[in-house]
């Protein structure tokens, strides 16, 4: 028996017939046991530790540091017996992280400083609008998407309580942890996303390399790999709702009258290229994604608006209006600033398509790629910019007023993004349908001569 | 996996003993369970000072890491509910001991998984004792071990955040690094041995 086997032992190394020889030598010889309690005691702090290890050992901190004034004090009282295990090497607050990007970034309810640059110690940012940047001292960056909670807890951990975020962790952030209410990240050398939602759900996708998964409820860490996701709780979709909606038939705003898909016989649904669950007329959002990487995640929406509620089509101008929402699904810094086409379809039968029934499956010329010309016109463009806030998108052509000026009963248009993404997990955009519960339907505006 | 209200408790305490002292509706809980009325920021102050050293003690005495994490929940969930009884200005750290040597003594008692090495109750209780009576010492090489941490060149690091921040075995550790088991554990082995000389010097240099 010799010291060696105490070593083995901290590492799961002895066979229990050693180990239970050990043990008897540890009973029975004081001084075997003063040197099993001395070894096993640094084991058993740095298990302890495990939470600062991360900072503690970052390359940053690679330097020497001065002596620390504090410890010989600490020693010396605890020497004489005065004070126990009271000093706390936290004593400072330090800083952990650096703000890099901030631009156009709206905040809320935050405790860290927001503005760019700033350096960040341990505390809450909640970013309400735009994309933020924090490069932790460890070397992991963290891009945070609005909306989005997230607790910076040290140079190799932070919290995301809600919204989206993707990291990039080069090797000397190996370990860089991100922690969610479902489960916690850990990287290992990498670059990832994670998004959770208030209702639970959770969500990781690792674009590079690998990462470790740890759950409350699993005995074992999942590994994930480069390309592959995992998805936990709540799905993200949101849940079917039964809307109440007092319809205003048309609304009137100075010499503006609006038509939305709310009023008479208009109606909205998108379709997804694998439709999973059916048709989708009936959700609050409108999804819209184009996207090359992994084409059954390819989206369309169609709006049909009841022309005939209108008086007269005499209009001098018209615009059209949709109200941007957050999908939860993908992650905006992975999609370029994305342009979207409004086509208008000239061919009538095509307006009677079913909002419960519609779906990429039997969309039939709704779904044609490209588009074919003789049935779609390209009314009207516009562009969201890269992690913009939830706008209200605005587009008007003279193309989009003189095709309404034709559709005198109903008026179809079709949603394309025509931009794609540099990931399969980007953005998908959405829009509000007539079925949000609080945000305004896709709505036609026309001005009218001012009556008299 | 059945999760109680008791397990959700302890994993209340377990989430706020380590980040946040002042969550709101974790003191709620905490009042539900607590036996008496004490008072939880007073607890959880304690707990947050003496956290770390009472971890470090029980995964002195157990040698299966889930086993410890699963007697330190227990341990705060007893700790809260018989806070009442603990004397402010006494050694809390001494009080946590004794609850947590009792909870380690009677968890081997009724438990029938069997960890890789089981231990005898005279054994953990020899430890136990031992601790006591280095427990000056001990604390005073917690605080040196922070430093020596930082003196470790990186590739040490490295090891130790496999084997202790990513809780890797041996083998995980070989197939990460691309080296053989044996060159891991003796590395592993070189590396507490540099860090329990370093923090001999620093005691020396201290006192």
């Amino acid at each position: 028996m010799n010291w060696e086997n105490i070593d083995r032992s901290l590492d799961g190394q002895l066979s229990p017939e050693e180990w239970e020889t050990l043990e008897r030598a540890i009973i029975d010889d004081p001084e075997m046991r003063r040197e099993y309690v001395e070894r096993r005691w640094l084991h058993a702090h740095l298990i302890a530790e495990r939470d600062s290890l991360g900072s503690l050992l970052a390359e940053n901190n690679l330097a020497e540091k001065p002596r620390q004034p504090w410890l010989k004090i600490a020693a010396a009282l605890a020497l004489l017996g005065l004070v126990g295990f009271a000093v706390s090497s936290q004593s400072v607050p330090p800083t952990v992280a650096t703000l890099t990007e901030a631009e156009g970034c709206r905040w809320e309810g935050s405790d860290l400083p927001t503005k760019e640059g700033a350096r960040l110690g341990i505390g809450t940012l909640a970013l309400a609008e735009g994309m933020a940047t924090i490069q932790f001292d460890s070397g992991a960056t963290v891009t945070l998407e609005a909306p989005a909670v997230l607790e910076v807890e040290s140079t190799m951990r932070c919290r995301l309580v809600e919204g989206s975020v993707v990291a990039d962790v080069p090797e000397s952030a190996h370990g860089f942890t991100i922690n969610t209410e479902k489960m916690e990240v850990i990287d290992l050398g990498t670059r990832f996303g994670v998004t959770t939602t208030p209702i639970g759900g959770s969500h990781v996708f690792v674009f590079d390399g690998e990462v470790k998964v740890i759950r409350d409820e699993m005995a074992e860490a999942q590994h994930i790999f480069g390309g592959k996701s995992l998805h936990l709780g709540a799905a993200p979709t949101t849940p079917d709702q039964e809307i109440s909606r007092e319809v205003e038939p048309i609304a009137q705003d100075g010499n503006w009258t609006a038509v939305s898909t709310a009023v008479g016989r208009g109606k909205d649904a998108f379709v997804r290229r694998e439709d999973a669950h059916g048709p989708t007329g009936a959700q609050p959002v409108l999804m819209v994604k184009h996207t090359n990487l992994a084409p059954g995640n390819e989206r369309r929406a169609v709006l049909t608006f009841d022309m005939s509620a209108m008086p007269d089509h005499e209009f001098e101008a018209a615009r059209l209006t949709l109200k941007v929402e957050s999908t939860g699904l993908g992650f905006s810094s992975l999609v370029p600033d994305s342009r979207f086409a409004v086509y208008g379809v000239n061919d009538a039968q095509l307006d009677k398509w079913s909002e419960s029934a519609l779906t990429w499956e039997n969309g039939g010329a709704f779904v044609s790629e490209p588009l074919d010309p003789g049935q779609f016109t390209k009314l009207a463009g516009f562009t969201i910019k890269k992690g913009s806030p939830n706008e209200l998108i605005d587009v008007s052509s003279d193309a989009l007023r003189d095709f309404l000026r034709q559709h005198k009963d109903l008026a179809t248009f079709v949603l394309i993004r025509e931009t794609g993404e540099l990931d399969k997990q980007g953005l998908v955009h959405a829009f509000a349908s007539r079925e949000h519960p609080t945000d305004p339907a896709p709505t036609l505006w026309f001005k009218t001569a001012p009556s008299e | 996996m059945k999760v109680t209200e008791c397990d959700k408790v302890v994993g209340i305490t377990r989430k706020f003993g380590d980040f946040c002292p002042k969550n709101r509706r974790a003191d709620l809980r905490l009042n539900e369970m607590a036996e008496s009325d004490p008072n939880p920021e007073e607890y959880l102050e304690l707990l947050n000072e003496n956290g770390k050293s009472l971890a470090a003690y029980v995964h002195t005495l157990v040698s299966d890491r889930n086993d410890a994490e699963d007697i330190l929940q227990a341990c705060r969930l007893t700790m809260w509910k018989k806070f009442g009884n603990f004397e402010l200005g006494t050694s809390f750290i001494a009080w946590a001991r004794k609850i947590a040597l009792h909870q380690i003594l009677n968890y081997r008692r009724s438990e029938k998984r069997k960890p890789v090495y089981a231990s005898d109750p005279a054994f953990i209780e020899s430890i136990a004792d031992e601790i006591d009576r280095q427990s000056e010492s001990l604390s005073i090489r917690s605080e040196a071990l922070h430093i020596c941490l930082q003196r470790l060149p990186e590739n040490q690091r490295r090891a130790v955040l496999l084997r202790y921040y990513e809780d890797c075995d041996i083998d995980e550790i070989a197939r990460q690094t691309k080296r053989t088991e044996g060159a891991v554990y003796r590395l592993l082995s070189r590396i507490r041995g540099a860090l329990n000389e370093c923090i001999n010097q620093q005691l020396q240099s201290a006192s």
